[in-house]
């Protein structure tokens, strides 16, 4: 159970540095006499979270989807969306869990990188509001005596049920998008969230919330990562003419 | 980029860091606390000397309370028996054992009580607690404890005392 987390980061740091070291180490600039002309590619970009398909076919606890997708604005600005579902059980000494449901999140990603030209990385700052819709189920659970040597540890296998759970939270998303085929996008981000609201089960709390991921004990914070892979449709190219400077400048 | 990357080593560590232990200094399902009085100054604690705790259950079986032991005291804390709606006890006054034969003056209390339960956390899940709803010392020819009075109905805590045992 423990291994499973740690393996899955250490699997995306590596894939991370990978990616990075392409995307951020181009010093050979191709220097133009006047001016350079480029395009730009526009269009819908649309793909899949590829960390929770591995995560669901490695772990029982757990299964999950999730599809992104962004359209570009302006040369910086992308809105960006990602509708997923999760369905994930827990277990603690004392109480068995699960958690279901879907989510979707809207926002927007900014460009942070000064792309060679020619070149469409993305070095992506974003922000995102978060719903999500849940069920969660308390599937089992041992009363917490400490004094429970005398008459008996007191089990309950009863499940129930708390459904019509929802909550919003917003996010921020630092990641990177490269691009490493013509119009395929390998991209990784980490998100930190904020919890703004959630109904709370009664006599119960939720544990994990879809599209959130699980929840803390002492505060309204939040992670998690994804690593997408996603196919950019060209809608049109906007054509760019920079000056030499300009050029050597981005 | 080193920035960058200690951002990043920083939240997913912070992803990883679980809070899935039940810590020992959670509270838990709450014992009963009786304490015992002086009928002659209601005021007062008065200690029972050689007071010693053993459980009943429903068929008349002793069950031994963990964590007993003969001591002097005026307080004594007793789990309930949270599948049931109540509770029984013998309380020795002067308990000792000599030559295997037990001495001392026995008491049977009996606890009637409803049981909640309620959510503690994702690492201690549930606990109980209780309200009582009827207190009775079970007659004897030979009673030591006289009289009790029920403080709080509501057992959610060990820190105050939830029934007096005038004696």
């Amino acid at each position: 159970m423990k291994m499973k987390p740690m393996l899955r980061y250490i699997i995306s740091i590596t894939l991370w540095l990978a990616l990075a070291i392409p995307t951020f180490a181009q010093d050979n600039s191709e220097i133009a006499n006047d001016s350079v002309v480029f395009q730009e590619k526009y269009g819908f970009r649309f793909g899949a979270d590829i960390s929770k398909l591995a995560r669901s076919a490695f772990s029982e606890s757990y299964s999950g989807f999730e599809v992104v997708a962004d359209y570009r604005l302006s040369k910086r600005l992308y809105v960006a969306g990602e509708l997923g579902f999760e369905e994930k059980s827990s277990e603690t000494d004392f109480l068995v869990s699960s958690s279901k449901g879907s989510y979707f999140k809207a926002g927007v990603d900014y460009n942070l990188y000064n792309n060679w030209l020619g070149m469409e990385n993305l070095l992506i700052s974003g922000i995102r509001l978060g719903l999500s819709g849940f069920t969660q189920s308390v599937d089992s659970f041992t009363i917490y005596d400490t004094n429970s040597q005398t008459w008996g540890q007191i089990q309950s296998n009863g499940a129930t049920e708390f459904s019509g759970l929802t909550a919003t939270w917003i996010e921020f998303i630092f990641g990177i998008k490269a691009e490493i085929f013509n119009n395929i996008f390998l991209g990784f981000n980490v998100q930190l969230k904020g919890r703004l609201s959630e109904t709370k089960p009664d006599n119960f709390e939720n544990l994990f919330i879809p599209g959130f991921g699980r929840t803390y004990d002492s505060s309204k914070i939040g992670t998690g990562i994804n690593y997408t892979i996603s196919y950019l449709l060209p809608i049109y190219k906007k054509s760019k003419t920079v000056s030499k400077e300009e050029a050597l400048d981005e | 980029m080193k920035k960058l990357s200690l951002i990043i080593g920083v939240l997913l560590f912070f992803g990883c860091e679980p809070d899935d232990i039940c810590s020992e200094s959670t509270s838990t399902t709450p014992r009963l606390v009786i304490s015992f009085f002086d009928i002659n100054d209601i005021e007062n604690n008065k200690t029972v000397g050689g007071l010693y705790a053993i459980a009943v259950d429903n068929q008349g079986n002793e069950i031994p309370v963990s964590g007993e032991s003969v001591s002097s005291r005026s307080e004594i804390t007793l789990p309930l028996n949270g599948s049931q709606n109540q509770s029984r006890f013998k309380l020795y006054k002067a308990y000792d054992v000599i030559d295997g034969v037990v001495q001392g003056n026995p008491d049977e209390i009996t606890v009637a009580y409803s049981t909640e339960t309620v959510y503690v956390s994702r690492a201690c899940g549930y606990k109980n607690i209780y309200t009582i709803q009827g207190f009775s010392i079970d007659s004897d020819s030979d009673l030591w404890m006289i009289s009790y009075e029920i403080l709080t109905n509501n057992v959610n805590n060990e820190n105050e005392t939830h029934v007096k045992i005038y004696h």
